[in-house]
């Protein structure tokens, strides 16, 4: 019997092994892309990650809080304001703790209050003219409760009521800041590096009707 | 593989082994004292380590904790933003299995590994320069004791990225497909760009099917007809395919090494507008460039290399080189000098076209060894440019 006869069918096997390998590579690389095309993961993930509709990555994070007590926001607070910082906070420094990004967000664990909560912030504007004031949204629990906007160098108190119907149920106080003036360091900086505010201090006390 | 073809039974084959062997371990040791010169000259600690240690700059510290600990999980501890999903597995991995076996700090081993893959890539550059040994000379002063050799020598993907590059592109001389094709997928487990040498591999194949006659329409049907060169093909971003799968089903989203450059600050934008912005950040005192311009000139210079790689007819080189650059200057400048120089096909043409002359050939030796100095301290104090 020749050596070609012999050869033929191996060659045939290789051939086929060849395409079957080939196949197996091709399925498991569209499998793959439409699993990265497809992700399982969380709304702050995709919000922050993916979509890019914040600079805050949310996080699973709530402090502990007294009613009455003052947080300092400068070097001599850090390890008391960092238990509430949840995101788009960059410090503390000496001159307090530096917003960073779009938005900045402080979570705090409170009992529950009929009357709702007088807050109380010290914040002062990062100013780089032409810009030299610095708008600034404040939320609480989604529902809006306050806009302020902040000029000069110094830090300035800003006190606002926080309504019952923006506590409503909820066991924490999800406190967000959006700016609406941030200054990039350069025009095509990442907005993840914008500068509006330093938060100085922060209070909140229960509100007290007549 | 660069030696197999050098083993001759005669003396005069048997002396240009051991020359081919000796060239790069000459500028391994040359290199290592020169660096470690310059490190003595601005540091207060002295011994292997802390030089090993002083050299780990920037990126470096990421690989250790990936070979350490890990790729992290989401959300990741710390209140970071920041994972090391961005940073690719092959060489954390490597390091971590020889750490398994010579248990010494993992900088220590990374940076012995690197050296040794950095000197396996010179001799896989043999055949590439046409085993010229003007060129050879050259490339291995260049890569060991040149003014980048701290980035082959660290740890950093840089030396198995020239290692695994040359690797292909041997192989594909050879016309080795399967070679290249497993080659490739490990180049696509080192480095995102790893995975553009699969179109070097195409090219190569259409190149052989021309050769032989095949006309451009039918090549298709050609390679459908030879399924290890399909095999080849798919095999090529195997490495990529495997880590977006890890990168699934532990941080549920396959493509975190690319979201995840959101928390580093990179925004796509016009990669020409990035150059011009780089060009014009211009010194305010002295006339030395800034980090930014050097940054654009070795990006412009990469590029400029890889149209000379074109007109040479290295198409599959050529591309490969100006998708490497292409790709990361699309978000911004940083690191282009260290891709750059880390792209094996520039660097051994460069080799090939300065070692024309003995009198260029001898003074760029000459320089690499000084500016290794100099630029070694320069990398120790951080330098910008050479992130």
């Amino acid at each position: 019997m020749p050596w070609s006869d012999i050869a033929a069918p191996y060659q045939r096997a290789t051939s086929l092994g060849g395409y079957a390998l080939a196949a197996v590579l091709a399925g498991s690389e569209i499998v793959i892309l439409a699993l990265a095309l497809n992700p399982n993961v969380n709304a702050d993930y995709r919000a922050y990650y993916i979509d890019r509709t914040t600079t805050c990555l949310n996080r699973d994070a709530t402090g502990s809080y007294t009613l009455g007590e003052t947080v300092s926001f400068r070097s001599d607070g850090a390890k008391r304001a960092a238990s509430i910082k949840v995101c788009g906070w960059s410090g503390s420094a000496g001159d307090g703790t530096h917003s960073l990004g779009e938005t900045s967000r402080l979570r705090v664990r409170t009992p529950l209050l009929r009357n709702g909560l007088t807050a109380t912030l010290q914040m002062a504007a990062v100013i780089r003219p032409p810009r030299i004031t610095q708008r600034v949204v404040i939320s609480v629990n989604g529902v809006r409760v306050h806009a302020v906007t902040l000029s000069g160098k110094e830090p300035r108190t800003v006190s606002f009521v926080i309504p019952p119907a923006a506590l409503g149920e909820a066991k924490a106080l999800d406190i967000a800041f959006d700016y609406l003036d941030g200054i990039p360091p350069t025009p095509a900086a990442s907005n993840i590096y914008k500068r509006s505010i330093k938060l100085v201090s922060f209070r909140l006390d229960a509100f007290e009707t007549d | 593989m660069a030696l197999e073809n050098l083993v001759r039974p005669n003396a005069g084959g048997r002396l240009m082994v051991m020359a081919v062997a000796a060239v790069p371990l000459l500028f391994v040791i040359s290199g290592l004292a020169i660096r470690y010169a310059a490190f003595a000259s601005i540091s207060a600690e002295s011994g292997f380590a802390a030089y090993a240690r002083a050299l780990c700059r920037w990126d470096c510290a990421w690989y250790i904790g990936i070979s350490e600990q890990g790729y992290e999980r989401f959300p990741i501890s710390n209140h970071s933003n920041v994972g090391r999903w961005g940073f690719f597995p092959l060489y954390p991995m490597l390091v971590a299995a020889i750490r398994a076996i010579f248990p010494f700090q993992t900088i220590l081993v990374a940076t012995i590994t690197s050296m040794v893959f950095s000197y396996a890539a010179c001799l896989v550059a043999w055949p590439l320069l046409e085993k010229n040994m003007r060129a050879y000379v050259l490339y291995c002063a260049f890569l060991l004791s040149g003014p980048f050799s701290f980035h082959f020598t660290t740890f950093l993907t840089e030396s198995l990225f020239v290692l695994l590059t040359s690797c292909v592109f041997l192989a594909l001389k050879r016309s080795s497909y399967l070679a290249a094709g497993l080659s490739s997928a490990l180049l696509s487990a080192t480095r995102l760009v790893g995975v553009f040498i699969v179109f070097a591999t195409v090219i190569q194949m259409f190149r052989e099917y021309r050769e032989r006659g095949g006309l451009t329409l039918s090549f298709p049907r050609w390679v459908l007809g030879r399924p290890y060169l399909l095999v080849a093909i798919l095999i090529s971003p195997a490495g990529l395919f495997a880590y977006t799968l890890f990168l699934y089903l532990t941080v549920g989203d396959g493509f975190a090494f690319l979201h995840v450059q959101r928390a580093f600050g990179r925004v796509a934008g016009n990669p020409l507008v990035f150059l011009w912005d780089g060009l014009s950040a211009v010194p305010k005192t002295g006339w030395l460039p800034t980090a930014p311009q050097w940054s654009a000139l070795a990006a412009i210079t990469g590029l400029a290399l890889s149209a000379v790689l074109a007109a040479r007819r290295q198409y599959g080189a050529a591309l490969f080189c100006a998708l490497c650059i292409i790709l990361p200057l699309i978000t911004n400048l940083a690191s282009m000098v260290r891709y750059v120089v880390g792209l094996a096909p520039l660097t051994i043409m460069l080799a090939v076209l300065l070692s024309a002359s003995k009198l260029i050939s001898l003074a760029a030796s000459v320089f690499f060894l000084g500016a290794c100095y100099f630029m070694t301290v320069a990398w120790i104090g951080g330098y910008l440019a050479l992130v």
